[in-house]
């Protein structure tokens, strides 16, 4: 998010879901979207059906990259040097929107510094994609009027991550492939409601609606909204929490809600002694998850069909779902949950209902001014930015103008993986999720139906490094890190390039992140899930 | 048989009140969020009847539901035999009469076909047999196929010949009626014990009748060749390319076949009470799309590629079941097309058939 709010000023898909079945050139990168966006892949589908060129960039022959007209099989965390290859091709043949760039953003001239640097056969090499390859690609997105990016956690889960989505934002400035309907930057969000997550102000640095913690004008606001006084610091980030116990005593309780990182943070080990070395820690989940498992008090929450209120959607679209069954047994909405926490703590908070709190959000948020309870009955929901009750919503961003003013071109140079292979742990490990199950588990391992088609976590190899390595397919094995090691079903797959391993972190008997490493991009503070170092051994327990 | 009369519409609901003394009721209802189901209705005031949109579910679930106990189970510690480890007791459902109205007639012909699956064979379903046994169909012919509708194509609607018990047919706005025709002994009774709500169909009833009947098959909107797709897969063609690509397509959801009134599938379950000592035998739906299906101990999956499982249900449906019964068990309702995510739709299958068969057609000419 991070990479696109300085570049265009928002940190959201720039277009809606369906624009995609208008474009004319889709590059798809980072994303399985087969498997992980399902509704996202097929709308990619129907436009490839209506004529569109599909270029995907994944290490992996993923199912949509085997349907691409061009498929960049990158080695993993190289994006950088290949989306500057392909911006120095648009370069060299002419094919960059002089006017665009004239009129809509800034900071041109170093960017064109950066690409005219560039070594086309050097990127070949350091990317692993013939030269010309990238030519190809370059000029499909190029030439093509409604050209659209969907990128997903293959880009930001690296060091690297918000220089990758930086990069992506040049590309398509470059060649003016934002600001109108059917092509834009869009980056899939991997979770229910995660948008609105961040919407909300569930970040460090901002309240809802990406209102700076550190800006005096907007704290006033807040404080006199809600009659106390705020801190002017911003907070820690996920990982930073989860990784906080060595410092002693800094982090004296948690309260964590929805979310279970004893499986999904990196160095479970850490997250497992940062979480014993607390005084008190609560978590409201609806399952008891691994980390609900420590925890001092739990509090079982409702699930969504069991409250009222809005999620908001990769497109920004805000949609009000209504409950439909009792929670069971003593299990509460998370809005009870926290007004009675915040009324018991001393600060009472009495919302008489779901959209009480929308109308104090509409009040306090502007980008979401307009979007009250009353408007999504019976509708497909608003799209944010939505100023007042009289707006429509913003089906794409930056039309005229971009929301920062200009959008600025952020050259960004090769930053390499934060562990490479070596002799001693020769595969990169690539960790993602499998269709039949979702993140941790909590919710999807408890369907049999979903267990019986994928039970098992599995370690997908190219059936070449097997052979030389002795394994069969279907065996135990084990998979080796310098932080820990994990054990793992072999699954042969030619869809793996050579020296690259891929797994899923659905299951607690292979709990993946014990393996990755806590490197962490410096900006965004999400760690490198995509990349770490590790070696495969026959598994003798 | 066929006795006709009409039925004014202001008399629909007093006949119903009047049957639901006799009968459980089920018909479509349209719910809070706008979407019509049939439903069982305890009480005909407190319903929102439409008859006008087609019902989102078919019939499936009131004979077959997703699911049920079989029986009951009780584990003995210490058995005389080890055959006697475990002791079954059958859980059948109570035969309720139940009478179906505002009845599709793609639903009453999945029925049918139901019975034939079910009861037709040497061993007769107990449970279905239980549900099915006594109830009544009111059905309602369609004179506006809805928009995935093909039961032209596929030969049972948007007029049924047999199988209703009644049949009702919207006469228009001007009449403000139905004209009701008995095909079965059941209908007859309903006619004759509440004749004062009937009056004796005119013949420009019958003709008006005939005139619906005969419009509404040229209404269809979709144009689906199911008899030429089920010659060309007899011989043996195969629209490989289409299949390939709804592999890609598919999002294993199993939606079309859970939706699908004649898709019978089901696996069963052992439930195990907390004790341990005892537990329930449930039945589910299931379907041949899911890999798991099909996988056996050890791994091996003889229908393993999506493409194939794919292929296996459109196969069932168009070819086995034709080779089998004599005609296709899909009944044209276009659930499945409204369902499916993906666009691996049973009429895009058919017109992918028909139109290879076109091409290879044309290639012969061409020779």
């Amino acid at each position: 998010m991070a990479g696109l709010a300085t570049t265009f000023g928002s940190g959201a898909m720039t277009n809606t879901i369906n624009e995609l079945e208008e474009a004319q050139v889709i590059l798809v990168s980072g994303s399985n979207t087969t498997a992980t966006h399902p509704q996202v892949a097929r709308r990619i589908f129907d436009a490839v059906d209506k004529g569109a060129k599909l270029i995907v960039i994944d290490p992996r022959k993923t199912k949509i990259a085997r349907r691409a007209h061009i498929h960049l099989q990158i080695r993993p965390g190289t994006d950088i040097p290949l989306l500057n290859a392909i911006m120095r091709c648009i370069l060299d043949e002419n094919l960059i929107d002089d006017l665009f760039i004239e009129m809509r953003t800034e900071n041109y001239l170093a960017m064109c510094d950066l690409l005219l640097q560039v070594d086309l056969n050097q990127a070949a090499e350091i990317t692993g994609v013939a030269a010309d390859d990238i030519a190809q690609a370059a000029r499909m997105y190029a030439r093509a009027q409604r050209s659209t990016i969907c990128y997903c956690l293959g880009v930001t889960q690296h060091v690297c991550g918000t220089a990758n989505v930086k990069s992506y934002a040049n590309l398509a400035m470059l060649t003016g492939h934002v600001e109108q309907e059917f092509t834009g930057v869009d980056p899939l969000r991997g979770q229910y409601n995660v948008q609105g997550a961040c919407d909300m102000g569930a970040l460090p640095g901002v309240f809802s609606g990406y209102q700076a913690v550190a800006d005096p004008e907007i704290r006033k606001k807040f404080e006199e909204a809600w009659n106390c006084s705020l801190p002017a610091d911003p907070g820690l980030t996920v990982v930073e929490m989860t990784h906080g116990g060595e410092d002693e005593g800094r982090l004296k309780a948690m309260f964590i809600m929805g979310e279970n990182p004893m499986l999904s943070d990196p160095v479970l080990n850490r997250v497992r002694t940062s979480l014993h070395g607390l005084d008190f820690l609560v978590v409201s989940d609806i399952f008891l998850t691994e980390t609900a498992a420590l925890a001092d008090v739990v509090l079982p929450a409702a699930c969504f069909a069991e409250k009222t209120g809005t999620v908001t959607n990769s497109e920004r679209r805000v949609q009000l779902s209504h409950k439909a069954v009792e929670p069971p047994g003593e299990a509460r909405a998370d809005d009870w949950i926290i007004q009675e926490i915040s009324t018991r703590m001393g600060y009472p908070m009495q919302y008489e209902s779901t959209r009480e709190i929308m109308e104090e959000i509409c009040l306090l948020t502007p980008i979401y001014g307009g979007i009250y309870h009353d408007r999504l009955h019976a509708s497909w929901g608003l799209q944010w930015p939505c100023l007042d009750r009289g707006h429509p919503g913003t089906p794409f961003l930056h039309k005229y103008s971009f929301a920062r003013g200009f959008g600025r071109f952020e050259p960004e140079r090769h930053v390499p993986p934060a562990e490479p292979a070596t002799t001693e742990f020769p595969f990169v490990l690539i960790t993602g999720r499998r269709y039949h199950q979702y993140h941790t588990g909590t919710m999807s391992r408890r369907s049999a139906t979903l267990k019986r088609e994928r039970g098992t976590p599995l370690l997908d190899m190219h059936p070449e490094d097997a052979r030389r390595l002795g394994l069969k397919d279907g065996c135990r094995i084990r998979v080796r890190s310098r932080r820990g090691s994990v054990p793992f079903t072999l699954h042969l797959s030619s869809h793996m390039d050579r020296g690259e391993l891929f797994c899923d972190f659905h299951f607690h008997e292979s709990p993946t992140n014990v393996l990755t490493l806590a490197n962490s991009d410096p900006v965004a503070k999400c760690p490198e899930y995509k990349c770490c170092a590790v070696t495969v051994e026959v598994d003798h327990d | 048989m066929i006795e006709t009369q009409t039925l004014h519409k202001d008399y629909l609901l007093p006949l119903l009140r009047k049957l639901g003394k006799q009968y459980r009721l089920v018909g479509p209802v349209r719910n809070r969020f706008g979407d019509t189901l049939y439903i069982e209705i305890p009480d005909l005031d407190r319903v929102d009847i439409d008859l006008k949109q087609q019902p989102q579910n078919s019939l499936k679930s009131f004979f077959f539901p997703q699911t049920e106990a079989l029986s009951s189970y009780i584990v003995d510690t210490e058995p005389a035999s080890p055959t006697q480890l475990y002791s079954f007791h059958p859980l059948l459902p109570e035969n309720r009469p139940t009478l179906y109205f505002g009845v599709r007639s793609c639903d009453l012909f999945a029925v049918l076909y139901m019975d034939m699956i079910f009861l037709g064979g040497k061993h007769r379903d107990i449970y279905y047999e239980q549900r099915r046994r006594g109830a009544v169909f009111v059905t309602l012919g369609c004179n506006e196929p809805f928009a995935n509708c093909f039961c032209n194509a596929t030969k049972n609607g948007p007029f049924l010949e047999f199988g209703f018990d009644l049949q009702l047919t919207d006469l228009g706005p001007a009449k403000n009626s139905y004209f009701v025709e008995a095909g079965k002994a059941n209908g007859l009774n309903i006619l004759k014990k509440w004749t004062r709500f009937f009056t004796d169909a005119t013949k420009e009833d019958r003709q008006f009748q005939y005139q619906a009947a005969l419009e509404a098959r040229g209404l269809f909107r979709q144009l689906v060749h199911v008899d030429l797709a089920c010659q060309e897969l007899e011989k043996g063609n195969e629209p490989e390319e289409v299949l390939a690509d709804f592999s890609q397509r598919c999002q294993d959801c199993g939606g079309c076949t859970f939706i699908c009134p004649t898709c019978t599938c089901f696996s069963i379950t052992d439930h195990q009470a907390k004790d341990q000592g005892s537990g329930e035998r449930i039945r589910s739906w299931d379907g041949c799309t899911f890999a798991g299906f099909t996988r056996m101990a050890g791994d091996h999956n003889p229908i393993d590629l999506r493409r194939h499982r794919i292929r296996k249900r459109f196969f069932h449906k168009l070819k086995h079941d034709v080779q089998k019964h004599g005609r296709p068990s899909c009944v044209g309702c276009g659930r499945c097309v409204d369902m499916c995510f993906g666009g691996v739709d049973i009429i895009r299958f058919i017109n992918a058939i028909t139109e290879a068969g076109d091409l290879g057609r044309d290639k012969h000419r061409g020779l």
